[in-house]
């Protein structure tokens, strides 16, 4: 049971649900449309599951499936781990969700203001300093020099 | 000819000419280093500036940009795990982790110097190859390019990781790379498939917020959690000093570089494929030169010959990609086809003239392209050491910068508010895709490869039909495909897996 609720598993049913899924929408397609997607969907799908069933009913050797790829730090304890991993995702969406509101050119220093602050716990000087930094960076670089089109942050354009 | 060639250095280093490649690999040097700016959108932003240059100035000013691109890119992938170019991701596996180990300076080192190895074997393969290349091309048709498509994705699956279980989720990535890239309107009828209803996913996926998300926020939760610099709580004594140990190691794995060189020109002289699918391919092969399970399983984790391979790839690309450009005004990759742009707008067209009656200003391109390496690297080896003491910096001070280049460089790729969703949602399957131990490469390459698979897929079979697997270059290129996946099971077969020897 633990195995069927892992994440590998998770990552395996998403993958046969994606093959799944793109069979199923290109039933309505023209040929020429379908060719392509139902080649790729068709092996996903059936790999998926054996990766599926792979995962649920054989164990999963340490030397087998290692990835050449960056593997996550595991020198710090799990449960400080997972608090880290949340709160950085947390910020992550936080910063989303403020350049939505208030558009990037103010997003950015406040941001690197309140981080540096509160997660950080750098000192006022430094904090300071470094906003003025990221704002120049916005405001000069990306604004007025390359002239980026930032789109107005939801709450000023509810006066406009 | 000979005459030409050496007409060809005098043009660039004419002050006029000189001073314009000079600005252009300043304007290049930056760009390649920040995140948010990329290559080919800084190549059409400068096209009008070349109104009033002759053409050897322009072509000095935008090639001496371009060249050097990719070289500081790597810089920014190395240190920060953000693709400074898109053309650079490959480095970020390697190279950053090498730079957690402590030693950016060494992997900086290594990256600049087969950046500029492949840089002049991409520039002399140009020199060299014009007068022959045009069989070569023109033996590739749609079958082969799809199959060439094939070969790369089951390459960089079967060298993705150890035994059976690791060539299947390879393949899988691989796979899922495609169907991403089928996002959008289907290029042959129009019809719109997995949009879901979004507008802005009618054009597909943008490639830059799904690099950008994919390396860059598993790297920043990585900080996160350890709490750390970039370098951690290693011995910081060598961290400046490792860049010639950097250019050394080049020199001690020269051809591996020359020949992940030689396969990043060849990548660029085929129309459509570009660097993305070169820097992948070369790291493909660096892994491949793994003598034993162990040295393979190092790979990822920071072994400087994967640093070397895309280092050089990314480069020599540049050459090769002019190849079809020069030759037959057909452009290798979208940059090119901006650079093709220039060539309308100075009055010159591409083709047999440039061969003829414009063949010193053609060598005059690769002389900017070799010259304005050697300048970059020139330059950046000077100052590598304080730009590796940047790993040094407190995580909890980075961490904000860094998700600012993040997010600012995946919104710039399409100034949409999705593309900031998007890379999201590819920073989070990165990060899923690292916990369970499937490789993110063949998603990349998948993801580059989709559009270009799928078109020459349907032109092959509704010009051919099913013949079209009998023809003898795609044979070749089937038996080969066979080949690349059994090889690592054949090479290995005996020895133990990585764990039970210590074991």
């Amino acid at each position: 049971m633990r195995r069927l609720l892992s994440l590998g598993s998770a990552l395996s049913l998403a993958t046969a649900g994606v093959g799944g899924y793109a069979l199923y929408a290109s039933w309505s397609w023209p040929f020429r449309t379908a060719l392509f997607p139902r080649v790729i969907a068709l092996p996903l799908l059936f790999l998926a599951l054996i990766e599926l069933a792979l995962s649920v009913w054989s164990a999963e050797g340490a030397r087998e499936g290692r990835a050449v790829d960056f593997q996550f730090t595991d020198t710090v304890e799990p449960v400080l781990a997972r608090k880290r991993t949340i709160a950085i995702s947390l910020w992550t969406l936080g910063f989303l969700a403020l350049i939505v509101l208030v558009g990037f050119p103010l997003a950015v220093p406040i941001f690197v203001f309140v981080y540096l602050r509160i997660a950080g716990r750098e000192p006022w000087a430094l904090t300071i300093v470094l906003t003025v930094v990221a704002w120049l960076i916005m405001e000069g670089l990306f604004d007025r020099f390359l002239h980026l089109p930032f789109p107005e942050g939801w709450i000023f354009a509810l006066w406009t | 000819m000979l005459q030409a060639f050496i007409d060809g250095l005098f043009v660039v280093f004419q002050w006029q000419t000189f001073l314009m490649m000079l600005l252009g690999v300043f304007i290049g040097f930056w760009v390649g280093l920040l995140p948010g700016l990329g290559g080919t959108t800084t190549l059409a932003l400068m096209l009008p500036f070349i109104y009033k240059m002759t053409p050897a100035e322009a072509f000095a000013f935008l090639l001496g940009m371009h060249s050097v691109v990719s070289t500081t890119g790597d810089i920014t992938s190395v240190l920060f795990g953000i693709p400074g170019e898109g053309t650079t991701a490959a480095t970020i596996l390697d190279g950053h982790a090498m730079a957690k180990k402590g030693e950016a300076g060494r992997a900086l080192g290594a990256a600049l110097m087969s950046s500029l190895i492949g840089a002049l074997i991409g520039a002399f393969a140009l020199a060299l190859a014009i007068p022959v290349v045009r069989p070569l091309v023109l033996s590739f048709g749609a079958p082969e390019l799809f199959m060439l498509a094939i070969v790369g994705i089951a390459f960089i699956s079967s060298l993705s990781g150890q035994g059976g279980r690791a060539l299947l989720r390879g393949i899988l990535a691989g796979l899922v790379g495609l169907m991403f890239a089928l996002v959008g309107q289907d290029p042959q009828a129009g019809i719109l498939r997995f949009t879901f209803g979004q507008l802005y996913l009618w054009n597909g996926l943008d490639l830059v917020p799904v690099l950008v998300g994919l390396f860059a926020i598993p790297e920043i939760i990585d900080l996160a959690v350890r709490g750390t610099s970039i370098a951690g709580e290693l011995p910081h004594e060598n961290l400046g000093r490792g860049v010639w140990v950097g250019v050394r190691d080049t020199f001690v794995h020269f051809w591996l570089t020359v020949r992940c060189s030689l396969a990043g020109t060849f990548i660029g002289i085929m129309p459509g494929l570009g660097g993305g699918v070169a820097q992948w391919i070369a790291y493909g092969h660096a892994v491949q030169s793994a003598r034993s399970r162990e040295e393979r399983a190092g790979f990822g984790k920071g072994d400087v010959r994967g640093v070397l391979g895309p280092g050089a790839a990314n480069n020599s690309k540049e050459g090769g990609s002019l190849i079809p450009t020069i030759a037959f005004g057909v452009p290798g990759s979208s940059s090119m086809a901006i650079l093709l742009g220039a060539f309308f707008l100075l009055g010159i067209m591409p083709g047999p003239d440039m061969l003829d009656k414009h063949l010193v200003l053609t060598y005059s391109m690769v002389w900017t392209m070799v010259v304005a390496n050697i300048i970059t690297v020139a330059v950046s080896l000077f100052f590598l050491n304080y730009l590796a003491k940047l790993t040094l910096i407190r995580g909890t001070v980075l961490i904000p910068f860094i998700l600012f280049f993040a997010f600012i460089g995946a919104y710039t790729s399409n100034n949409h508010l999705g593309d900031l969703l998007v890379f999201l949602a590819f920073g989070f399957l990165g990060y899923v895709m690292i916990r369970c131990g499937w490789p993110r490469a063949p998603l990349v390459l998948g993801f580059v490869l989709g559009r270009i698979a799928e078109n020459n897929f349907y032109i092959s079979t509704i010009r051919y039909g099913p013949a079209w697997t009998l023809r003898p270059l795609v044979l070749i290129l089937i038996v080969l495909t066979v080949i690349v996946v059994c090889f690592p099971f054949v090479r290995f077969k005996g020895k133990p897996l990585m764990g039970e020897s210590l074991s």
